[in-house]
């Protein structure tokens, strides 16, 4: 057993946990976010990833213990009182979602990319999600939905940055 | 202007704003107070007799009960025309994946521990692996006392032999598509529970109507006795029609009274739903040096493996559209549905109509590379339009817009050429 | 020196929507007005991706007036909704739609009826309604709203529902002639594409897509362009990915790292066009493509690679190793 403390969705959690415990288990059972998905417990499919220290990981791969201190974001701690996270609403507008299955993770994928690279190209954005498997969307409304994000992000930080400078 | 009002419109999803946010539910995000999971023993033998020996298992921890196919309260079958699958196998398997035993324990993993545990002793039969194989006068029948010619489409039209005589180009070829799966990503899970004395079962499926059906007549309920509710459907593409283990559920919570969730892994879905009917497909297209196309003649096997699922309306489909889109004079097709001891195939995108334009798309294209014509020009001079005739006989009475598709897509691709 | 070989290939395809052969086509829907005026439909449309939840409301909403969102669409629960068939076989647009119009304009009817009787009239005729509104167009002052209707009649202890119910036009064939109407509507594609061929790896690369389809009418333009991008990407797998490897009755590729699907790295610049000739039995025109948007994929990339090396795929998956050995088998040296 091992006395576990982790930041999830900006919140400190304590919890004592066994050893072998898979942080999508810990995620799903423990903490009752069921957002982040199980599509084949192998780190083949993405439907897991989460955003653990920045990066986006498939959290099936990942023992809880291995995020003792760490930050972690699912799909729940995207939204804030203000509404969804741009990435979300891109993927809203644009008609990037179908069955929902893999929408977690791939939308977890893209805000990991666009928070590290606000304005990735094409190939980038396909690297980003490569490991994101869908079965229903064949990607291309996700790839808009990412370019669109991408934009909304730069405009409201070019908007920030002149206000700063009034 | 649009004359509508709101069709035409890009309506945002319903579901979406649930589906971004991991409010959507799917059926392994659901629990219960005090439910106990289940397992699912599956037979690793593509065809043999078998006993079932769960003693030592159902003295593991946290198991509950563990459900064999005496446990089946009234009939032990399902199937989505021909009830030929058993909910439960009891003296025979008749493919890898077949489903023997359902373990039911108060954890997860007391569950698939317990599974382990059960012991099934193997009496191994021939198996027939190739369908043409098993359409042999002398082949052992996959269920007793059945033909496995399960079924044989025709369609006889005019007269292919004396237009292939006449045709000025004939393309003969086989082609073959192989088993393929529908990869849906949310993996089957379902729930069962008792609620106000009637049995809930939540589970992903394409059409919970017919699930309920199966479930009551299955267990010996009234259906309104047992109620189905659909959360999100993470994809399915054919391969949530066949029941998995809503039965196993049902029959598990009606005689424990406790709720029960079952998930499956990746590797047992790829086993416990249907697949692609794979089909080998010859055939010969007979056309006139102008390139009106004058003959089909198809014959198609599809292997639908151990269980008919809709091999019968698979092999329909394929058999209708395998001369493609086209008018033609004389068509002869046989399309034939074959049962072995493969994994069981059903529906899947496309049914059958998927895997034929593989032969009926290329043959045109040799024909018209024989004639030296261009692919499009050989298309727009056969094509079906409004008010032709299908080989079946049938008038296209209306929307029938290929022409107007192939102008659309040369337009695309030769005008993409003019820029460059 | 990697040789890369390009090719163009295209295909049309074809689709008989429905459970076909004369079998019971049936779908029910059912519209009812709650009591504080809202429009509710209850109908076994099951959503598995492909927007049956959001297309439904939108026939509704398009028969009584409404935006779509005031339409709320009950579809979960065995208990709330009668049989309308599977979601497969491409039929719910078509079959269900077609219950879904049903139902709606009996239920238009049936507030007419009731509203003419409220407002003191001697005839529904000449009525309109429009986001909630009912007026006669004749003497506009003659108004009320939904609202106000289903507060009376609730007072009256009465409820305001309607059930109707579809069933497809099909015929079963002869079984020895195959002569019949076995499928309505069908539907039409034309799908081309440019591939590149390694003929060192027999990889091949799907770098351009061009999808025509015809649709009847896009009830939302949207979701028929998500069909045919996923249509297309299975098809693409279908083509040169996917295979179970069953082998005496195992599945030898039954996990993600063996049964190779495609990802997002595989996907072609992707141009569509949707085509609309409207099917007069159908919903505003709208028929079924859930499936058509697979069919002609793989046969105009197999067609594509013949034009691109020469050599004729007959059978699917086009993995590197078919190529190659296709390659070999016609004698090619590329250089």
């Amino acid at each position: 057993m091992f006395d576990l403390k982790i930041n999830v969705n900006n919140e400190w959690i304590e919890r004592q946990i066994p050893d072998g415990l898979r942080l999508l288990d810990f995620l799903r059972n423990d903490l009752g976010l069921t957002g982040t998905k199980e599509g084949c417990g192998e780190g083949e499919c993405g439907a897991c990833t989460i955003i653990l220290e920045g990066r986006a990981v498939d959290s099936c791969l990942v023992l809880a213990v291995q995020c003792h201190e760490k930050h972690v974001t699912t799909i729940e701690g995207l939204e804030t009182e203000d509404g969804l996270d741009p990435v979300q609403q891109a993927f809203l507008d644009n008609g990037a979602v179908q069955c929902g299955y893999c929408i977690p993770g791939m939308v977890l994928s893209s805000k990991a990319l666009l928070d590290a690279n606000p304005t990735p190209s094409e190939d980038e954005i396909k690297d980003a999600v490569s490991g994101n498997l869908c079965r229903c969307t064949g990607y291309d409304k996700i790839l808009t939905s990412v370019k669109h994000a991408s934009e909304i992000i730069t405009s409201k930080t070019n908007d920030d940055d002149l206000k700063a400078g009034e | 202007m649009s004359e509508f009002k709101t069709v035409g419109k890009r309506h945002r999803r319903k579901d979406g704003f649930d589906k971004l946010t991991g409010r959507a539910l799917y059926p392994q995000d659901m629990q219960i107070e005090g439910m106990a999971y289940g397992a699912t023993v599956r037979s690793e033998k593509p065809h043999a007799y078998f006993t079932c020996d769960t003693s030592v298992a159902e003295k593991m921890p946290g198991v509950v009960i563990i459900l064999t196919a005496k446990d089946v309260t009234a009939m032990n079958h399902h199937g989505v025309l021909f009830k030929d699958h058993e909910v439960l196998c009891e003296k025979k398997v008749r493919r890898v994946g077949d489903p023997i035993a359902f373990v039911v324990a108060d954890t997860e993993k007391q569950a698939e521990a317990a599974a382990k545990a059960v012991i099934i002793n193997y009496d191994e039969l021939p198996a027939l692996f190739d369908p043409v194989e098993a359409m042999k006068d002398d082949a052992i029948q996959v269920h007793d006392g059945q033909s496995n010619i399960l079924y044989h489409y025709k369609c006889r039209r005019g007269d292919v032999d004396k237009a292939f005589e006449e045709a000025d180009v004939v393309v003969e070829n086989t082609y073959y598509s192989p088993f393929v799966d529908h990869v849906f990503l949310q993996l089957e899970s379902g729930l069962s529970y008792m609620e106000e004395g009637r049995l809930v079962l939540v589970a992903s499926s394409q059409y919970p109507h017919f699930d309920r059906l199966e479930i009551a007549e299955a267990l010996g309920l009234e259906e309104d006795e047992v109620v189905i509710r659909n959360p999100a459907v993470g994809g399915a593409f054919g391969g949530r029609e066949d029941i998995t283990m809503q039965i196993h559920l049902g029959l598990a919570t009606l005689l424990t009274g406790r709720a029960v969730k079952v998930t499956y892994s990746r590797e047992e879905s790829f086993y416990a739903h249907s697949k692609r009917h794979p089909m080998s497909m010859w055939v010969k297209t007979g056309a006139t040096k102008e390139g009106k196309l004058i003959a089909t003649e198809a014959y198609i096997v599809g292997d639908t493996g151990a269980y008919a699922s809709w091999a019968i309306n698979v092999l329909r489909k394929a058999g209708v559209h395998v001369p493609g889109p086209y008018e033609i004079e004389n068509v002869k097709v046989d399309s034939i549905a074959v049962y072995t001891n493969n994994p069981f195939c059903g529906a899947m995108r496309g049914f059958g109509a998927t895997q034929v334009p593989i032969a009926y798309e290329q043959q045109i294209d040799m024909v018209a590379r024989e004639l030296g014509m261009d692919p499009f020009e050989i298309r727009y001079k056969n094509c079906m339009k409004k008010g032709s005739m299908t080989p079946n006989g049938q008038v296209l009475v209306e929307s029938v817009p290929l022409k107007e598709c192939i102008e659309a897509l040369q337009g695309m691709m030769e005008g993409a050429d003019a820029n460059d | 020196m990697q040789m890369i070989k390009q090719g163009k290939g295209i295909a049309l395809s074809w689709y008989g929507t429905g459970y076909g052969n004369g079998f019971p086509d049936v779908s029910i829907a059912t519209v009812d007005l709650s009591p504080d005026g809202k429009v509710i439909l209850r109908v076994g449309a099951t959503e598995v991706g492909q927007g049956a939840k959001t297309i439904m409301p939108q026939i509704c909403a398009e028969t009584l007036g409404f935006e779509p969102g005031e339409v709320t669409m009950i579809c979960e629960d065995t208990d709330s909704f009668k049989d309308s068939g599977t979601a497969a076989a491409s039929r719910q647009t078509y079959n269900t739609g077609n219950a879904v119009l049903l139902a709606s304009k009996a239920f238009k009817e049936a507030v007419f009826v009731e509203a003419a009787q409220y407002m003191g009239l001697n005839a529904s005729v000449g009525l309109a309604m429009e986001d909630g509104l009912i007026w006669l167009e004749m003497l506009p002052e003659k108004r009320m709203t939904l609202v106000e209707l289903a507060s009376k009649i609730t007072e009256e202890d009465r409820v305001l529902t309607v059930t109707e119910t579809f069933t497809a036009q099909t015929t079963t064939m002869d079984p020895e002639t195959g002569m019949g109407a076995p499928y309505w509507p069908y539907t039409f594609n034309a799908y081309g594409v440019e591939v590149d061929v390694d003929t060192d790896t027999g990889r091949v690369h799907v770098t351009k897509a061009y999808c025509v389809q015809d649709v009847g009418r896009a009830i939302n333009p949207e979701l028929v362009e998500g069909q045919i991008d996923g249509g297309f990407v299975m098809g693409l797998g279908y083509a040169l990915y996917e295979d179970l490897g069953v082998k005496d009755g195992v599945i030898k590729n039954n996990r993600f790292a063996k049964y190779i699907i495609p990802t997002a790295m595989d996907i072609p610049e992707i141009q569509k066009v949707i085509v609309e000739d409207p099917e007069n039995t159908a919903p505003y025109g709208a028929k079924g493509i859930g499936e058509p948007v697979m069919v002609p994929v793989a046969p105009a990339i197999l067609n594509a690679i013949y034009d691109a090396i020469g050599v004729r795929i007959l059978e699917v998956p086009a993995t590197p190793e078919k190529v190659l050995i296709a390659i070999k088998q016609a004698g090619l040296i590329f250089e």
